[in-house]
């Protein structure tokens, strides 16, 4: 039982952060209807920024206030950086196929993975060991085991949601977000800036995507540029899982995936773990291709 | 079957999109060799009803019959295959074809070669594609189009694209035809040019056709038998002449 | 059809391999090396040109069919043949061409079984599902100790030659020429352009594009087998997601849906990065004196070079270098 609670609980954490990459894909998804490939890539430089606020920049390690603001760093690196990319490599293609733009994406996250990767321009190809940011402990809870590092995740997470849903639900671009993903031409037709829009709706993913990276670094010791494509992809069924598009979804479907892996990672399949999200994506888009909270939509002829 | 038997019988159909009815318990039929029209005012459904026969949407309630059977289930590709051939209100030709290509790729349903034959290009193969080449540049030719076989189909004129989505559908072989606005676009002069090709190819090719236009000049002229939708719903069905007297039509053209 | 007797030329470049092979025993190894894997690169991007140029499809999980090919074949030599005693001798130019063959047909009930489910999918989506798959095929093969695992399978015997690579590749390219130059054919381009149209046609779209999967696959899983009984072993790292996209890159840079094109994209890239890893090892001399200037960094950029050439390419010439901007040539 006490096992079972456990692997509940670390299931929990992975799949709050798989739940922030998935939003930064479901909103891009919501405004521009692509997948940005480029996000896990972001999510990566989100840890990676995180890394060098500290061991570059000298922010105090194993420190409340020093963690925080090596994750405030990396959240706002990744906002500026979202921005860029949405507003030199996908804002040129607006009116392109999806493919196009899909393949830029590509591009972008090749460019980020092997910029990162040299060693002269980057961080070189070899993993880095991710400081403490955070005073850390472990402590016992009736037989469970909960590191402090744990309990932030949880903490950064529920905050951020909450942050995000105030800001989605609550505020004039949150509502002008709805808006553009419900109808975009509607949108632009009642006064909305969607460019605007758009490059607000990458920053705020990115900077999800960058508290991800941070939160996930804090959870395995050590980060590298490649990183990121693998919780990228996770995190990309979470949002399809969900029902692309839909904020909440989004979440649930990042809870989703952290309990599967976690929970297989624990029997003799242990191995297959990464192969296992690719297997409920396929499930999905066969049984329920809106995904769980999405609805169906009829191409119109 | 008998000259008045119906070809396509419609009976209770509804779809609804979400909270929309778009079409709803249209009960009519278009029968074997007729020339039927479809009016109503924009957003009535009629462009649906064309996706309903054709097997595009499901109906939510009603059901379907072509040729004495049920169409429920089936494929559009199934469907065109029994004879129904369709053109598009938004021109769907195939842009990265040619002229001659878009009509032929139309015979798919009759071809006899199969794939391997083309990587083999025996004889046989090769007189049919000759063959085929013929039929279509036949086909064009009853539309005046012969000239452009070879130009990409993006390239012709608004009312060029079509004339050749009408002889797209004819390659298919169909008894029923449907056409959505042919009209739309063109001048009076091609008007007139297109009322009389539309009776033409009927009798031709002795198949019926079902037309959704805007222009009344166009559906009084050819018609002998006219549906009216309004809101998804119908409201009048009868001749050209009975159709003009309707006052529920008159209202809902002119709005009440 | 515009040249009644296609298959001359076939045969004239099955006759030029087969030359060119005899000579290959004067030709420096390094050298041999490259040209053939040129010939593997033209097989899977003229397999894939299918696939996502002519029908409109987006599939990320190529490398996936070509490592089902190489695996199934690679096994076929190691284990099947030594026991039979087929691997030796004249059977082997019976055996090992049925491997290829094997490795195909298996790679093409994996493109069909990735294929049905996924072709309701559109752009994207389809992407990720078959990129997907992809990687599903090699954590599998990572996994299964009989295939070697993550280490690897070595020993697989040299077959390869430039026979089989140039014969394969002119096969291939010939195989979907051809395939696309019919009436039936040309339901593949019409599939890609609008698919409600091509189904109010009477074209079932869906078996156009299992049709496109599972040939697309079998030329994959063919380049697999040359690829495994080339380079002697197999990483199922290799059959990662990036050398998808690196297949991808070839069918978008020669134009998406031209022949020729891809074929020569697919020539370009492969030797563009052996150019510059060559040239990464040289130093030109310091004109001012001085210790030489090393080209070390030319493979440090080289993969930033590439993607940066990926995202140029898509904003500035999204239909590929050797797009012509004309019409394809009618078939008729
Ligand atoms: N796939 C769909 N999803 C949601 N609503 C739809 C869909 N297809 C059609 N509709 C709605 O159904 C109604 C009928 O549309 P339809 O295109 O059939 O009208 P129409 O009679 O052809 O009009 P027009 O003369 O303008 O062509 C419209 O309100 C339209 O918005
Ligand atoms: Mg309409």
């Amino acid at each position: 039982m006490t096992e079972f609670l456990q692997q509940l609980l670390n299931g929990v954490l992975l799949g709050a952060i798989y739940a922030l990459i998935a939003l930064g894909y479901t909103m891009v998804y919501g405004v521009l209807r692509f997948i940005n490939f480029a996000h896990s890539d972001v999510f990566m430089l989100g840890a990676f920024a995180a890394w060098v606020s500290v061991e570059k920049l000298g922010l105090p390690t194993r420190s409340v206030p020093g963690g925080l603001a090596a994750l405030l760093a990396a959240m706002s690196v990744c906002a500026v950086l979202g921005v860029v990319i949405e507003r030199l490599a996908y804002r040129p293609l607006r009116q392109r196929s999806t493919l196009t733009v899909l393949i830029t994406a590509i591009g972008v996250s090749l460019l980020i993975q092997n910029v990162a990767q040299s060693p002269r321009l980057g961080f070189g190809p070899n993993p880095r060991a991710f400081p403490e940011l955070f005073p850390s402990s472990q402590l016992h809870v009736g037989g469970l085991t909960v590191s402090t590092h744990q309990l932030v995740v949880l903490a950064v997470a529920l905050v951020l949601l909450a942050v995000l849903y105030w800001i989605v639900h609550r505020t004039r671009i949150g509502t002008a977000m709805r808006a553009l993903s419900f109808n975009a031409t509607a949108a632009s037709l009642v006064g909305i800036d969607n460019d605007r829009v758009i490059s607000f709706t990458f920053g705020l993913g990115s900077a999800l995507a960058g508290a991800g990276g941070v939160l996930y670094a804090m959870n395995y010791p050590s980060i590298d540029p490649l990183m990121g494509t693998l919780p990228g992809l996770k995190a990309f069924v979470a949002a399809v899982l969900g029902g692309i598009g839909n904020l909440p979804g989004a979440a649930l479907g990042g809870l989703v995936i952290g309990l599967v892996e976690t929970f297989v990672s624990g029997t003799r399949l242990s191995t297959f773990r990464d192969a296992i999200a690719f297997g409920i994506l396929i499930a999905i888009l066969l049984f329920r291709p809106a995904g769980l909270l999405g609805r169906p939509r009829v191409e119109k002829v | 079957m008998s000259a008045s038997a119906s070809l396509l019988q419609l009976t209770g159909v509804t779809i609804r999109f979400g909270g929309l009815t778009a079409v709803s318990s249209v009960t009519a039929d278009v029968r074997e060799g007729e020339l039927a029209g479809l009016i109503g005012p924009n957003g009535a459904g009629k462009t649906t009803l064309f996706n309903l026969i054709t097997g595009v949407y499901q109906p939510t309630d009603g059901r379907i019959d072509f040729a004495g059977s049920g169409t429920a289930g089936r494929r559009p590709f199934h469907l065109t295959g029994l004879g129904i051939a369709r053109t598009f209100q938004n021109i769907r030709l195939f842009p990265s074809l040619s002229v001659a290509e878009n009509v032929r790729v139309a015979f798919h349903r009759h071809l006899r070669h199969r794939a391997w034959h083309s990587i083999l290009r025996g004889r046989a193969f090769l007189a049919e594609e000759a063959e085929l080449a013929e039929r279509a540049l036949e086909l064009l030719g009853i539309f005046n189009l012969e000239r452009f076989r070879d130009a990409p189909a993006r390239s012709l004129s608004y009312g060029d694209q079509r004339r050749l989505e009408i002889v797209r559908a004819l390659a298919t072989r169909p008894r029923l035809l449907l056409l959505d606005e042919p009209a739309a676009g063109m001048n009076p002069s091609e008007k007139d040019e297109l009322m009389r090709l539309i009776r033409f190819v009927r009798d031709r090719f002795g198949l019926a056709v079902l037309l959704v236009e805007h222009d009344m000049k166009v559906v009084m002229g050819i018609c002998e038998r006219i549906h009216v939708l309004e809101y998804g719903r119908k409201i009048a069905e009868g001749s050209p002449a009975e159709i003009r007297a309707d006052p529920k039509v008159i209202a809902a053209y002119l709005g009440d | 059809m515009a040249i009644p007797k296609a298959q001359r030329w076939l045969l004239v470049a099955l006759v030029l391999s087969g030359a060119a092979s005899a000579v290959s025993g004067s030709i420096d190894p390094y050298f041999l090396d490259v040209v053939m894997g040129v010939g593997v690169g033209v097989v899977l991007a003229s397999s894939l040109n299918l696939i996502n140029g002519f029908t409109g499809q987006f599939s990320l999980g190529h490398a996936g069919f070509m490592a089902v090919g190489a695996y199934t074949s690679a096994m076929l030599s190691t284990v099947v043949a030594p026991r039979m005693g087929w691997g030796a001798g004249a059977l082997q130019w019976v055996f090992f061409p049925a491997s290829l063959v094997a490795g195909g047909l298996v790679a093409a009930l994996a493109g069909l079984a990735v294929g049905a489910p996924s072709l309701r999918l559109k752009g994207d989506y389809l992407a990720i599902v078959t990129l997907g798959f992809g990687e599903i095929i090699r954590v599998v093969l990572q996994n299964v100790d009989a295939v070697g695992g993550a280490r690897g399978l070595t020993g697989v015997p040299t077959h390869t030659n430039l026979l089989w690579t140039f014969g394969t590749a002119s096969l291939t390219v010939y195989t979907v020429w051809a395939l696309l130059e019919s009436t039936r054919g040309r339901g593949f381009l019409a599939v890609a352009d609008d698919e409600v149209a091509a189904e109010a046609m009477g074209l079932d779209t869906t078996r156009y594009k299992i049709t496109a999967f599972g040939i697309g696959s079998f030329f994959a899983g063919v380049a697999g087998g040359l690829y495994a009984h080339l380079k002697g072993y197999l990483n199922p790292g290799g059959f990662s997601f990036e050398k998808s996209i690196e297949i991808v890159v070839m069918v978008i840079l020669g134009g998406m849906g031209r022949h020729a094109g891809v074929v020569f994209a697919a020539i370009l890239l492969t030797l563009l990065p052996e150019g510059l890893r060559e040239l990464g090892s040289r130093s030109i001399p310091n004109p001012f004196g001085g210790p030489a200037w090393s080209l070390d960094w030319i493979k440090d950029a080289r993969m930033i070079l590439y993607s940066l050439l990926l995202i140029l390419l898509m904003l500035l010439r999204p239909e590929g270098l050797f797009h012509r901007r004309q019409p394809r040539r009618p078939s008729s």
